[in-house]
């Protein structure tokens, strides 16, 4: 069981107001991601939901229950943290059975369950070594370990994966989503990655600046964003977003179409262009075009290899059902 | 093996100066200690300068063994050095916890609190004994003399004086006597000492990780708890520095203990060796020789046991 329900919560830190009211449902056994440039407030609400930061008003509730002053170790949640914030002078063994040796449980019973849990992430090996002994994604597997141990209703992430280098943080990735497949539980994971929220979520919750700005699937977010500033935020590369006589011939304010939905021709098209740089990645090509009198600089994608060499002429045909048509205020035209 | 030489050559002036520093004044020592060398003596004037002909082997190791001061004087270094450490470690840590967090006048009350390193020793010890300690007109004797004045007030009362008095008058402590002397140096020392210790140990909570205490409150960990196993680990190391530091300083007491008593009942070996070096260089020296000796005994046996106890 985890259903976490934010009611009109909000924080303010002196005169100056970090998450204006904000109404938010957590289902049970839900993967929810927040997701947002930095400063967006999305750590301070995760935070907010673990307890660790009071609210300056509304109300959490986990499972029908108010917590709202409930302090934060009664509130059942479990958290990893960005510098893992592991015990340094406790031994691995010690700092999983940690919270058990708090709520003052049988030290044979810790036994069990720390072992349970260590098996099950690969730290047979390293119970009795201490974090500083350990390597990043050791220390993050420990963490993960010490949350799992309680049994949590809800697991919180703050962006566990962003001190690993790329190729742990996507074996780690993997192993998170497997973990949440398993469990079955409630996790809400916090990341400025939109590529950690689209392969991760159930729900992803893009932030700024405190304020929602859509709640959806991930293909909800990526087909169908509800203003320019989700538009930008999710898919990569960006989307090309411009305003001006194109995107009125369109009957928007705004126009934006993705890299992938542009077809690229070097003799006939709609918008002609000079290419700048070329991404070469083997099965795509991401192709920078200037001078098209759209943007500074419009970027396309294009499946397997093409030959242009920087200040080629080229052309861009986009999709038509593929064009997002915002309005003057920024909101999705449908 | 070339590229080696030029490194080491030019360390060579620094480490022949260090070793001349420290091996000089050690060899004469070790020198004095063996042979009969004293300042002044009309009846074997060929004692009075140093010379190989004097030797006198472990002579002067047995007198110094066997004069009356010097089990007291050992007994009464490592008392008086314990009991500071003991003090200041405790006090250290409950007031550079209590200072840690973030109040009104934070910094004029950290300066304040470390003020009391600045005082020199000998006037430390001037003040104390005579403005504070003082059974007559220190602080003591005027507290000592109020208390027994309201007592006398309690006894004339009409109803409950009878109960009042089956209290004793107090007696002002006299810091001066035999029985009292170490606890005076004690006190006057710790008042001292203890900035330092919370000046170290300040620095140190304050790169305390604050993640880990997060995480700690979402454990279950109440406020012992989190002492107890994050700050209480993470202060080990500056314990460790605090003590070896202070057992170093300690060891070798001197203004405080002539000022208090002039070494009756509290010497130290310091001390004793102040007293054989009026005349007799060669008892002083073999008695430096013990210092050393139980200055390395002391280090070793308390950093095992800080290191044993703190690092879980």
């Amino acid at each position: 069981m985890g259903q976490i329900v934010l009611d009109k919560v909000s924080k303010s830190f002196g005169d100056v107001e970090v998450i204006p009211p904000l109404d938010l449902t957590i289902e049970d056994g839900e993967f929810t991601v927040f997701v947002g440039p930095s400063g967006c407030g999305k750590s301070t609400l995760l935070r907010m939901i673990a307890g660790l930061e009071d609210l300056t008003s509304g109300a959490i509730a986990i499972d029908g229950e108010d917590v709202t002053e409930v302090p934060p170790s009664k509130r059942g949640l479990a958290m990893v943290f960005q510098s893992y914030a592991l015990y340094p002078h406790m031994t691995v063994r010690k700092n999983i059975g940690f919270p058990l040796r708090m709520e003052k449980m049988d030290q044979a019973e810790i036994d069990k369950r720390v072992e349970t849990a260590a098996t099950s992430l690969n730290l047979m090996d390293y119970l009795d070594r201490k974090p500083g002994q350990l390597s990043g994604g050791q220390r993050q597997r420990v963490a993960i370990g010490r949350a799992i141990v309680r049994d949590p209703s809800a697991f919180l992430f703050d962006e566990p994966l962003s001190n690993l280098d790329a190729a742990l943080r996507v074996g780690m990735r993997l192993e998170i989503s497997e973990m949440h497949e398993r469990m079955q539980t409630t996790m809400i994971y916090v990341t400025h990655d939109q590529v950690e929220a689209m392969t991760m979520a159930n729900k992803i919750v893009v932030l700024q600046a405190g304020v929602i700005e859509q709640v959806g699937s991930p293909l909800d977010l990526y087909h169908k964003p509800q203003n320019v500033f989700v538009a930008g935020f999710i898919g990569s590369p960006k989307m090309n977003i411009f305003t001006g006589p194109e995107a009125e011939k369109q009957g928007a304010h705004t126009i934006g179409i993705r890299p992938e939905h542009t077809d690229v021709s070097m003799t006939e098209g709609t918008w002609k262009g000079t290419v700048g740089v070329a991404e070469h990645l083997g099965s795509d090509t991401f192709i920078h075009v200037h001078n098209t009198g759209l943007a500074d600089m419009v970027t396309v994608r294009i499946s397997g290899d093409i030959s242009v060499k920087h200040g080629d002429d080229i052309y861009l045909t986009p999709q038509p059902d593929q064009i997002h048509r915002f309005d003057a205020q920024g909101l999705r035209i449908e | 093996m070339s590229d080696r030489k030029l490194p080491r050559l030019l360390q060579t002036p620094a480490v022949l100066l260090l070793l001349v520093w420290m091996l000089i004044p050690l060899g004469m020592t070790l020198y004095f200690s063996f042979i009969r060398y004293v300042l002044n003596s009309l009846r074997r004037p060929e004692w009075t300068s140093p010379s190989l002909s004097n030797w006198r082997g472990f002579g002067n190791y047995e007198f110094v063994l066997k004069s009356k001061d010097f089990v007291l004087a050992i007994q009464n270094s490592l008392f008086i050095v314990c009991s500071i450490l003991f003090l200041t470690v405790i006090l250290g840590i409950l007031i550079a916890v209590l200072i840690n967090k973030t109040f009104p006048g934070q910094g004029i009350v950290r300066v304040l609190l470390i003020s009391p390193f600045f005082v020199m020793p000998a006037v430390n010890a001037v003040l104390w004994i005579n403005m504070i300690l003082d059974p007559v007109l220190g602080l003591q004797g005027i507290a000592v003399a109020g208390i027994n004045d309201i007592l006398d007030g309690l006894r004339q009362m009409p109803l409950l004086g009878g109960f009042s008095s089956l209290w004793p008058e107090f007696e002002p402590i006299s810091f001066r006597a035999t029985q009292t002397s170490a606890i005076a140096v004690i006190m006057m020392v710790t008042w001292q000492w203890t900035p330092f210790a919370v000046l170290i140990f300040m620095t140190s909570l304050q790169s305390e990780d604050q993640q880990q205490k997060e995480a700690a409150i979402l454990d279950g960990a109440g406020t012992w708890s989190q002492f107890r196993f994050l700050t209480l680990p993470h202060l080990g190391r500056p314990i460790a520095i605090v003590v070896m530091i202070q057992a170093i300083f300690h060891l070798s007491l001197y203004a405080e203990i002539e000022i208090v008593s002039r070494g009756n009942g509290n010497k130290n070996l310091p001390y004793l060796i102040g007293e054989f070096a009026n005349n007799n260089i060669g008892a002083a020296s073999a008695t430096g020789i013990f210092a050393v000796i139980l200055a390395n005994i002391v280090a070793i046996f308390l950093l095992r046991m800080v290191g044993k106890t703190l690092m879980e």
